[in-house]
């Protein structure tokens, strides 16, 4: 169980995730994508017929996440969110509306671009998609950037 | 079943923690894109075995394919949109789910917006932000408790 405590290294995370990718295909035929289930969630509640197998996919990444931690360190319920706490501060109402703010530009930007990182970025790029190269290029150069602006504005030596 | 691997996965990863994710945009360690680039390639292989070796679905019996899109104007726009978000959350759709399942209850304000907003293909306009906060949060609390 010691492994399971420490945090898995890349080449064994990475591949793991590739292999469910594949497993995925191979039992539904349809790409992997985290986003998938949101959307179907939100378009359930008006209305519209489900839920779909995405939303059963999206809750059972929680169901997985819920996993490692009772596997690993223990599971304790936290609004502590690491070096963002030092950013912006501890104060759950900034805390609030900045994921707030933080998740519509990804919903948003998620569904205009039709696919977030586990979508475009891990599997529109395993079967060789254009759409999902630029995709990824582009939302990995913003990230990139962007994350320098907000550590040079917002530094505070974190 | 296999959301549950994959969370497991996300959340043994850690790409759950705020800082890994954001000590990969700052390019302070490389791991996260190794993680990225060694599942893409594994699953460029699996993908392309199934492919090959004329799978079919599980579910419904199906030839094993997938359809690849040419890029359009929408797939930069959206992702310049989707990098801000990430950036500052340090998060995305995946390990968010998984955060919640990890007790990170931060994350319920991050999945909040794609909830309210994934219907419209149009960027919403900020004034509106946290006008429906509270009902939508403990909505989302009661949903997590199910999974205690």
């Amino acid at each position: 169980m010691d492994a399971l405590t420490l945090r898995a290294p890349w080449f064994i995370a990475g591949p793991l995730i590739g292999l469910i990718v594949t497993l995925l295909l191979w039992v539904t035929n349809k790409p992997l994508g985290a986003l998938g289930g949101y959307i179907e969630l939100t378009g359930w509640t008006r209305g519209r017929p489900g839920p779909g197998w995405r939303i059963y996919f999206t809750l059972g990444i929680v169901a997985g996440g819920l996993l490692s931690a009772l596997a690993g360190d223990g599971w304790t319920a936290t609004f502590a969110y690491g070096s963002f706490d030092q950013l912006f501060g501890t104060s759950l109402l900034v805390k609030a509306v900045v994921l707030a703010a933080a998740g519509a530009l990804m919903g948003a930007g998620g569904r205009l671009a039709g696919g977030c990182t586990s979508g475009h970025g891990v599997c529109g790029m395993s079967f060789g998609s254009p759409a999902s190269l630029v995709s990824t290029v582009t939302f990995i150069a913003t990230a990139i950037g962007a994350a320098h602006v907000i550590a040079w504005l917002l530094g505070r030596g974190v | 079943m296999v959301g549950a691997a994959f969370g497991f996965v996300l959340g043994w990863a850690r790409v759950t923690d705020h800082d890994v994710i954001r000590n990969m945009l700052l390019l302070r360690e490389p791991d996260v894109f190794l993680i990225m680039m060694s599942a893409i390639a594994t699953a460029a292989l699996g993908v392309r075995a199934l492919r090959a070796l004329k799978a079919r679905a599980i579910v419904d019996d199906s030839p094993v394919n997938w359809k690849v899109e040419p890029p359009a104007k929408r797939h930069i726009g959206g992702s310049v949109l989707f990098g801000l978000g990430w950036s500052i959350a340090a998060t995305c759709p995946g390990p968010v789910a998984a955060q919640l399942g990890r007790g990170q209850f931060a994350g319920l304000w991050t999945v909040r917006r794609p909830f309210d907003r994934n219907t419209r293909v149009r960027p919403p306009a900020h004034t509106e932000h946290g006008s429906r906060g509270t009902e939508v949060r403990r909505h989302h609390r009661r949903r997590i408790v199910r999974f205690r």
